[in-house]
């Protein structure tokens, strides 16, 4: 490129921008007006403002991110950049939609609540679809490919807004001991300095060098730092903020630097000194293309050097629009007429002299009746102070409606606000943390008073000084204010509209119409009307809304009050949010020693908690995972099995009151226990539910260790820590996790002695010997091995506890020494099969937090001797102890071709009526289903009303395709209830 | 997010940690002598007052110690927090702390940003 200019498209159209520019400024530069349709009317809408309020011109960009609703005056343009309109269809001059702003009588005030509510099937087949098509805003990204990071600052003092008056406050602080941290939104620092001419000179110099020198006085203080392009968007207590950074400003996104960067800053104090927003007026029309903000208007001078139209009309209801006209005037570019609804005594002596001096159409005491034009201004019309109404052919409008403090963040941070009558507006009252409000933000519109507003606010810092400004304005210093928030209207074509809401397409009428239904209460109007609820919040809106709605129900804006702002103050992207918390880094995943081993074995991995845990092994490509779990379990009860438990959840626990908590922790009594024996345990919570079970074993009476399930190990140890300390911390009690010190493994099958006898060859491993629930620790090469002689399965078995660095090799020593006899890995669903067989419950599936241990008939495990444990007085509960409560049964089909449905309802009549017009009742649900390989039918099991009394009659259960299957209860021991083979 | 001062290890972030609930709920001493309702009382019941609450918090992710605050439930400032074992400081101490912002009433919530007269 030759011509130093940066090109674009925009809905497929090439344009060239200036470096620095926005979407809207090289818009603009180029005359485009029509940039957007509306929300719900589709009506043609145009850049109303200059920055972060606007409602009206939000875009997509295309690009590896397609990022929606960006506003287009704010992001800044680069070489290539795509840039389509949003709400529009098929194409933006020529749009189907706009057809609803005929149809608006359906669209008023609380369409969405209306019209949910009506015939039966419009909803479905009438409304959604064409909501769906016609509404909302841009299309989100396909795929989230954005990368962004995470910053944390721990500081002294934040400054919102690099303006002049958060300029000030960074020069005050220069030099001393404060961190100070300086936040500006737009890439350059400056704010007002920069924005308007409203300051001729600081302090003799021109204002840009007044800046410059600043600036370098705040680079060379090693305690400030500056971050530009960052915007503030929550204030959030303990003077905790966030701000988003935008690191691609002008730039193409490449994936190999972070887009965005979320700042969280915790800072002592806070000073705010974000300025303020303009606001607008509601007249008829005053969403035309061409309708633009005055200060918005100058701001585009100032600051782009783009003039979006020679000879607009200016209508104000204040002194702020001065330095637009004289702006203008400087410029050569004639307003075609200044309209002012102030009183001719009231507007200042500056503006009087200008418009006579360079002979502008003026009318004072006068306002804007509305705009004409198709898509765009043609004609405006004035009503004179006598009542005629004058039309004028401009193409652009300038509007200011008065200057509210942007006290979003303020709000946020919990202050209190009050009510102004000078300057007609909020202001902060009460600061509810320690938040300092500078500027134009504190309501303080006039400059001169800046610099003692600083040196007085900031006086209470150590080591800071008074500091000296002198400030020269364009203009006259006193705001003055006329109140006024929508203008008299004398047209009632369908077409013509009086806004109050741009983006969510809300009129004056509408808030008219909500008061007469009754919703008279600001925060109930807001939610019916969806006034200021879009992405800009209203910021350029909603404190018109509240005068237009005090007026209405004849009240003080202060009676009236203010809706609450909410965090953000600016929408955040999801990306900024995520950070680098994506795809595998997202949440940790854990893998056992053996996970290697699992995947040459085509293991398919089940997710437990943050566990990858073999779910079934595939023996050959097609074997589908029934066939795999049948073959499995099958072997498991004809030779012998091995499954990874490393994920089982092991907690250590020593001291000398070891034995006493553990008697507390646990339903069964470890006193009289031997020491290196173990025990299948249950946990209670307090209220008497059953919270886990695992199993513990005793080396002697200080020293334990307890197996919990695999996801709740952290909850167990949680709550074991919580009563050791709270509840007793006069007991001598460490706890500590092991999971990850161990791999676990659990071979079980009639064969797994032969193969234990033949990998510890040195280890006696007869049930004399070594029998049920006992283990010991044996020196196996050059490390230790923990072998407990216990089965989850019903087979004779052994767990192996090992080093987590020797595992993988111990594992396939063990498939070498078992080459001749049938070993078969399996996983986690073939454990669920052998153990329902066996009907032991699983916590989780078995139970769901409302199963006491004598709802499982697991009264056995209760230790009757001991006087008291976690949960022992809520079993003799009335509610516990009364006859109709759940039990634990078990369930075979009669007829034993039919399978059982997991999770189905236990009935006790086999009709279901065609029709159903009253409840079935439910006698419980089916907890657990299989096909038993080894039986060769279906089992379950099932929590129903008085299981335990209904043992051997005939019951129904009833199936996904809304039948029923007749059943048997049984006891909930399927196979082998001798426990034969568990001792053998 | 709020600061919290963890006894033993000084001021982090509320990310650290975790909350427990009201504190000084005692565990009868002997629970087979207390009845159904005082039982009850210990094991659902608890107090949820707008203003002064005394709580328990663990340092989850930190040195996993419980302790007590004190917190104002309507501004959510933590005003204290203690070590388990101490004695708790009693509510009249915190009787000059502001109760609540933005001048909400004292029952009951609201979004009052505009002080009511
Ligand atoms: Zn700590």
């Amino acid at each position: 490129m030759t011509d130093n200019k940066i090109y674009f498209k925009f809905d497929g159209k090439r344009y060239g921008g200036n470096k620095g520019d926005t979407i809207a400024s090289a818009l603009l530069r180029n005359n485009v007006k029509l940039v957007g349709r509306s929300f719900k009317y589709h009506r043609p809408r145009g850049i109303y403002t200059c920055g972060i309020e606007e409602p009206n011109a939000l875009v997509q960009i295309i690009n590896e991110y397609n990022e929606p609703n960006v506003r287009a005056t704010v992001k800044k343009i680069y070489e290539g950049m795509v840039v389509k309109s949003q709400n529009r269809w098929p194409s933006l001059k020529t749009d189907f939609g706009s057809v609803n702003n005929l149809l608006s009588p359906i669209f008023s005030a609380g369409f969405y609540y209306k019209t949910f509510m009506g015939p039966k099937g419009f909803w479905k087949n009438l409304y959604e679809p064409l909501i769906r098509r016609t509404a909302g805003l841009g299309k989100p990204p396909r795929e989230f490919k954005s990368k962004s990071t995470h910053l944390h600052h721990n500081i002294d003092i934040l400054i919102v807004g690099g303006g002049l008056s958060g300029l000030l406050a960074a020069k005050k602080l220069a030099g001393t001991d404060k961190d100070v941290l300086l936040i500006e939104r737009e890439n350059e620092l400056g704010g007002i300095l920069k924005n308007s001419n409203k300051v001729k000179s600081v302090n003799d110099q021109k204002t840009s060098e007044w800046l410059e020198k600043t600036e370098r006085l705040l680079k060379n203080s090693a305690n400030i730092k500056i971050l530009k392009n960052t915007t503030v968007t929550t204030y959030n207590y303990s003077n905790h903020l966030t701000a988003i950074e935008d690191r691609s400003v002008g730039i193409e996104p490449d994936n190999k630097k972070s887009e965005l960067v979320l700042h969280k800053i915790r800072t002592e104090n806070t000073i705010l000194a974000n300025g303020h927003i303009e606001r607008f007026l509601s007249f008829r029309n005053n969403d035309l293309p061409g309708v633009m903000l005055a200060a918005s208007f100058e701001k585009y001078i100032q600051r782009y050097d783009v003039v979006p139209d020679n000879n607009p009309v200016i209508f104000t209801n204040n002194s702020s629009t001065f330095s637009l006209l004289k702006l203008l005037i400087d410029r050569k570019s004639m307003p075609k007429a200044y309209v002012d609804v102030r009183d001719l005594k009231k507007i200042e002596k500056e503006t009087l002299d200008l418009l006579e001096a360079y002979n502008i159409p003026f009318y004072p005491k006068s306002e804007i009746e509305g705009c004409d034009g198709n898509s765009g201004i043609k004609n405006i019309s004035v009503r004179t102070k006598k009542n005629k109404i004058i039309k004028i052919k401009a193409s652009m409008l300038c509007v200011s409606g008065g200057i509210n403090p942007d006290i979003h963040l303020f709000t946020q941070s919990k202050g209190l606000v009050k009510w102004d009558e000078k300057i007609l507006t909020f202001k902060p009252e009460k600061s509810f943390q320690k938040t300092i409000t500078l500027g134009s933000v504190s309501g303080n519109f006039i400059f001169k008073d800046i610099i003692d507003e600083v040196n007085k606010k900031l006086n209470f810092i150590d080591g800071v000084n008074d500091i000296d400004l002198k400030i020269e304005v364009n203009g006259s210093e006193e705001f003055n204010i006329k109140e006024i928030w929508e203008t008299k209207n004398n047209n009632n074509s369908l077409w013509s509209k009086s806004f109050i809401d741009l983006q969510n397409d809300v009129t004056t009428k509408d808030l008219t119409q909500a008061i007469r239904e009754g919703f008279d209460r600001i925060e109930h109007l807001k939610r019916f009307t969806t006034n200021s609820m879009g992405t800009d919040q209203g910021k350029i809106s909603s404190i018109n809304a509240l005068g237009i709605v005090s007026k209405l129900l004849k009240k003080s804006v202060s009676e009236v009050g203010t809706t609450t702002y909410r965090p953000p103050y600016n929408p955040v992207s999801f990306s900024a949010i995520a950070g680098r918390s994506t795809y595998e880094f997202y949440d940790p995943e854990r893998k056992t020693p053996i996970h290697p081993w699992h995947i040459k074995h085509n293991a398919v991995f089940e997710d437990v908690g943050q566990w990858k845990r073999p779910w079934y092994y595939k023996k050959y490509e097609n074997e589908t995972m029934n066939e795999a779990v049948q073959r499995e379990s099958k072997q498991v009860r004809d030779s012998a099995g091995i499954l990874d438990g490393s994920t089982l959840g092991k907690i250590e626990i020593k001291g000398k009151d070891a034995l006493e908590f553990v008697n507390m922790m646990y339903t069964n009594s470890f006193t009289k226990m031997k020491p290196m024996s173990a025990k299948y345990a249950l946990m209670l919570g307090e209220d008497g539910m059953v919270k886990d079970d695992g199993i513990v074993c005793k080396i002697n009476d200080n020293h334990f260790i307890t197996t919990t399930t695999s996801g709740g190990a952290a909850n167990v140890l949680s709550h074991m820590e919580e009563f050791a300390q709270t509840e007793w911390p006069n007991l001598n009690v460490y706890l500590n996790s092991i999971t990850e010190q161990f791999a676990t493994f659990n071979i079980s099958g009639p064969k797994s002695r032969i193969i234990l006898s033949r990998v510890f060859n040195n280890i006696d491993f007869s049930n004399h010997k070594f029998p049920y629930m006992t283990f010991n620790t044996f020196d196996y090469l050059n490390y230790k091995v923990r072998i407990l002689r216990a089965s989850f399965t019903g087979e004779q078995g052994y767990e192996i506890y090992v080093p987590p660095k020797y595992a993988l090799t111990l594992w396939e020593r063990i498939f070498y020494y078992s080459r001749d006899v049938d070993l078969v890995p399996y996983g986690t669903e073939t454990m669920h099969l052998l153990r329902a067989e066996k009907g032991y419950i699983i916590v989780g599936q078995e139970t769901d937090g409302t199963v006491t241990p004598l709802d499982l008939n697991l009264n056995w495990m209760i230790g009757k001797k001991k006087k008291d444990f976690i949960g022992k007085r809520s079993l003799t509960r009335s509610d516990i102890i009364k006859g109709d409560r759940k039990q634990l049964v078990g369930l075979v089909p009669v007829d034993k071709s039919y399978g059982i449905e997991e999770g189905q309802h236990v009935i006790e009549d086999k009709n279901i009526p065609s029709q159903i017009d009253k409840p079935i009742k439910m006698l419980g649900q089916v907890t657990s289903s299989y096909f038993s390989p080894t039986l060769n039918h279906s089992i379950a099991m099932a929590l129903i009303k008085e299981g335990n009394r209904k043992i051997g009659s005939q019951i129904y259960v009833s199936t996904s395709n809304m039948n029923v299957i007749p059943v048997e209860v049984v006891k909930p021991s399927f196979f082998d209830p001798e426990n034969k083979r568990l001792l053998s | 997010m709020l600061l919290i001062k963890c006894p033993y290890c000084g001021e982090r972030d509320q990310s650290e940690f975790t909350n427990g609930g009201e504190a000084h709920v005692t565990r009868p001493k002997n629970p087979e002598q207390v009845t159904d309702r005082e039982w009850a009382e210990y094991v659902f019941i608890r107090s949820n007052p707008k203003g002064i609450y005394y709580e328990r918090w663990v340092h989850t992710h930190g040195c996993k110690k419980w302790f007590n605050a004190v917190r104002n439930t309507s501004t959510d400032e933590i005003l204290l927090t203690y070590k388990i074992g101490e004695t708790p400081p009693p509510i009249k101490k915190f009787q000059n702390t502001l109760k609540s912002p933005s001048g909400e009433p004292d029952v009951g919530s609201g979004n009052f940003t505009v002080k009511k007269l």
